[in-house]
């Protein structure tokens, strides 16, 4: 199974890359391991992250083909 | 694209087909609008020269609407919700927020534009780069700034 991940506002420069994809992962605790790994200077940011466009506070089970963005805080208007 | 995006300025031409469109709805008796610019700040000795907007497009799309349901079953003689913001680079003095309501009345209109826009602020995801004189830039957020680590 293959996920979307994308990365908003300054994170989009921590991770180098706005977009990217994790194979076989279950879900969002999981998913948040991966990512420190990748990218520990995440650890400094605070962010929401939401799963199809939902925000979401709690670990949920993710499927083939679900988009999790990472979301600093909003800066529109 | 969002209905709700445009790409780098809003233009007064937008601006003003909209007001001539709000013209059809003949039970309204007022619009207000409101229009955010980009503000040349003075940010450490470095003046802005444009703000760079990104945007979760999908989810742009999902919450406007969401603002315009809150609006109009909060304020019911508000018969219409226009909300356009930027995405890309939008220079300073050039507008990057336009937001007009009509309503039945003008008290409506009055703080159904200012609800609007508080609820813009807190909940469209959209984030600003602001991009200095000297070409060096930094991510804000509304109510507070983030600075990238070295």
């Amino acid at each position: 199974m293959t996920i979307t991940v994308l990365f908003f506002g300054a994170l989009s420069e921590v991770a180098g890359t706005g977009t990217k994809f994790y194979n076989d992962v279950g879900s969002l605790d999981e998913l948040s391991l991966r990512i420190a790994d990748d990218y520990p200077l995440m650890v400094h940011y605070s962010y929401r992250i939401s799963v199809n466009n939902e925000i979401t506070g709690e670990n949920a089970v993710l499927k083939d083909g679900d988009e999790v963005a990472f979301l600093p805080p909003f800066a529109g208007g | 694209m969002s209905d709700y995006l445009v790409k780098g300025r809003v233009e007064a031409r937008l601006i003003s087909e909209k007001i001539e469109e709000a013209g059809r709805l003949t039970n309204c008796g007022g619009h207000d609008i409101f229009l955010g610019q980009v503000r040349d700040d003075m940010v450490e000795g470095r003046k802005v020269t444009a703000i760079e907007y990104s945007a979760y497009e999908p989810m742009v799309t999902k919450e406007a609407d969401r603002i315009r349901g809150t609006i109009q079953a909060e304020f019911p003689g508000v018969g219409s919700v226009i909300i356009v913001h930027s995405e890309g680079v939008v220079r300073a003095g050039e507008i990057s927020l336009f937001v007009m309501i009509s309503a039945g009345h003008r008290v409506q209109a009055i703080e159904a534009c200012r609800k609007t826009v508080e609820l813009i602020k807190e909940g469209l995801p959209v984030w600003k780069k602001e991009i200095f004189s000297d070409s060096s830039h930094r991510w804000t957020a509304n109510g507070a700034s983030d600075k990238l680590l070295p």
